[in-house]
């Protein structure tokens, strides 16, 4: 029974980091239409730029993150403005093409720089255990979840009652009403593109503490993250935190009960599932 | 107030509309008429700076505004009401309303204006946290008008606002329309509804396939055999 304990709790404090990701892919997706292939690999950027901040400062992770958020979020604009904004528009293949191509140069770039071994990055918190009666939790899987869930209530906010929020959610609904709104269509693509690399950029470091980093990590965390977002129906907020719970704890089960390889298939297996009795995603209706 | 000078439109380069010469006053209510795909929605698509001209220049109260984008042009008061309304149907009356009222210019006192677009249509003010999406079409028409009076518009484009309303909402609609005119603001009216244009409007233009057929006081435009001939494709 305790097991069972273990696996929800450890799946639950997870998912929500992978609901954190999955939004800002989400958000992305639903003013743009541009889905990211190269979302794993700006993670893995992230993790990398912590261990090189660590290797060269001996910073901690958590403290990291007031230099990674910022460059991240720059370096998102940057690639919206001059890669992805001449494209999009275009065939959907060809942004799919290219965002690909962005993994294959982000995950080699990585390689080039700090090779192929995996690698760690020490943090203070990273051994700290807190005992729920049978239950072990470790300290950075709570500070994820605490995290993950104020960052995520904090986007709904900004969503529901910022005009900033109110414009990503007109250019969503129809861009041609939000342009004869005055709404700068172009400058809100590229804001939330790069508000999108900027969460990456914060889970990546919720991620990292205990976690082997590598740099061909990259597809595992953007297949995960499409995953979360198809679950959530694309663009559904809630939808989407839930969809990161769900793959969170069937992650867990499935490294928890089953033996290797087959453990590791769990959330997928479980994804197969639910599309096949919900094709529409987790919630009922598409409301953002 | 807003002149066209020979404007030449189109998508990919193919032109729409060609050789264009249309002129609005101040306080003036303008009928733009023209049967299906006659290019109506290109010019006033235009005007919003959502279709970019080939040829010609466009003039708002002598400033040329013809590379303008949309968003300056929204904040200088040309305001398109788009057909089919196009109300954002996720979010509330509320939310829709504060859109309309976005631009630099209206935002500051965008409460204010909200108050009185809701003393024009007092049945949006009854259901300000509805989403949009759930109201009949006469009703978001209301909403698509009142969030372009939240831009604080100068000049009114509204697209058909008469499509796909019952009779009685017309009428209204039309009410409104008149009340706004008679406020003093400029507007230019987009309409398929000939009869209806004809007793509402001014002035009228007549467009046949991109071009300006007949052109005059409301009288002449309906007694000119060409606005028939422009209507019927003869």
């Amino acid at each position: 029974m305790s097991e069972l304990y273990q696996a929800l709790a450890q799946g639950l404090l997870i998912g929500s980091s992978y609901g954190l990701l999955a939004l800002g892919m989400g958000l992305v997706y639903g003013v743009s239409g541009v889905v990211n292939f190269s979302h794993g690999d700006f993670i893995s950027l992230g993790m990398f730029m912590c261990l090189a901040l660590y290797s060269a400062l001996s910073l901690d992770p958590y403290v990291s993150v007031i230099i990674t958020v910022p460059v991240m979020t720059a370096i998102g604009a940057l690639v919206y403005l001059f890669l992805i904004r001449p494209m999009v528009g275009h065939q959907f293949l060809m942004v799919v093409q290219l965002t690909l191509g962005l993994s294959l140069v982000l995950q080699n770039g990585i390689l080039m720089v700090f090779g192929g071994q995996p690698a760690r990055t020490p943090s203070v918190v990273e051994s700290k255990l807190l005992l729920l009666g049978d239950v072990v939790l470790r300290v950075p899987h709570l500070i994820a979840f605490a995290v993950s869930f104020v960052l995520a209530g904090g986007l709904y906010v900004m969503l529901r009652s910022t005009d900033f929020g109110r414009s990503i959610r007109a250019v969503h609904q129809n861009a041609h009403a939000a342009a004869l709104m005055g709404i700068d269509v172009g400058r809100v693509q590229v804001m939330t593109f790069a508000l999108g690399i900027g969460i990456l950029a914060l889970a990546a470091t919720l991620l990292l503490p205990g976690t082997p980093i590598q740099p061909t990590q990259g597809l595992r965390y953007t297949v995960i993250t499409l995953l979360v977002v198809v679950l959530g129906g694309m663009t559904n907020f809630v939808g989407i935190m839930l969809g990161g719970l769900v793959i969170g704890i069937a992650e867990a089960f499935g490294t928890i009960y089953l033996e290797g390889p087959l453990g590791l298939l769990m959330p997928y297996l479980i994804f197969v599932l639910i599309m096949l009795f919900r094709p529409q995603g987790l919630t009922w209706s598409s409301s953002r | 107030m807003l002149e066209i000078e020979s404007l030449t439109a189109g998508y990919g380069g193919v032109p729409v509309l060609r050789d264009i010469n249309v002129k609005l006053g101040v306080g003036e209510i303008v009928g733009l008429l023209g049967a299906n795909n006659a290019g109506k929605t290109t010019l006033i698509n235009s005007l919003s700076g959502t279709v970019r001209p080939i040829s010609g220049r466009i003039l708002f109260q002598g400033e040329d505004i013809t590379a303008m984008p949309p968003r300056l042009r929204v904040e200088r008061g040309i305001v398109q009401v788009p057909e089919g309304r196009l109300v954002f149907p996720d979010m509330s009356i509320r939310e829709n309303l504060l859109l309309g009222g976005i631009n630099s210019r209206a935002r500051p006192h965008r409460r204010q204006q909200m108050d009185k677009v809701l003393e024009l249509f007092p049945r949006l003010g009854e259901r300000l946290s509805q989403n949009a999406g759930s109201l009949s079409g006469g009703e978001q028409q209301m909403l698509a008008i009142g969030r372009g009076l939240m831009a604080e518009a100068r000049v009114l484009m509204l697209d058909e606002p008469s499509l796909g309303l019952s009779p009685l909402f017309v009428q209204y609609i039309f009410e409104i329309i008149d009340r706004l005119h008679a406020e003093g603001l400029t507007i230019l009216l987009v309409e398929q509804n000939l009869n209806l244009t004809l007793r509402h409007a001014q002035r009228c233009y007549v467009l046949e396939r991109g071009q300006i057929a007949v052109e005059g006081v409301a009288d002449a435009v309906r007694d000119d055999p060409r606005t028939k001939s422009a209507y019927l494709g003869l």
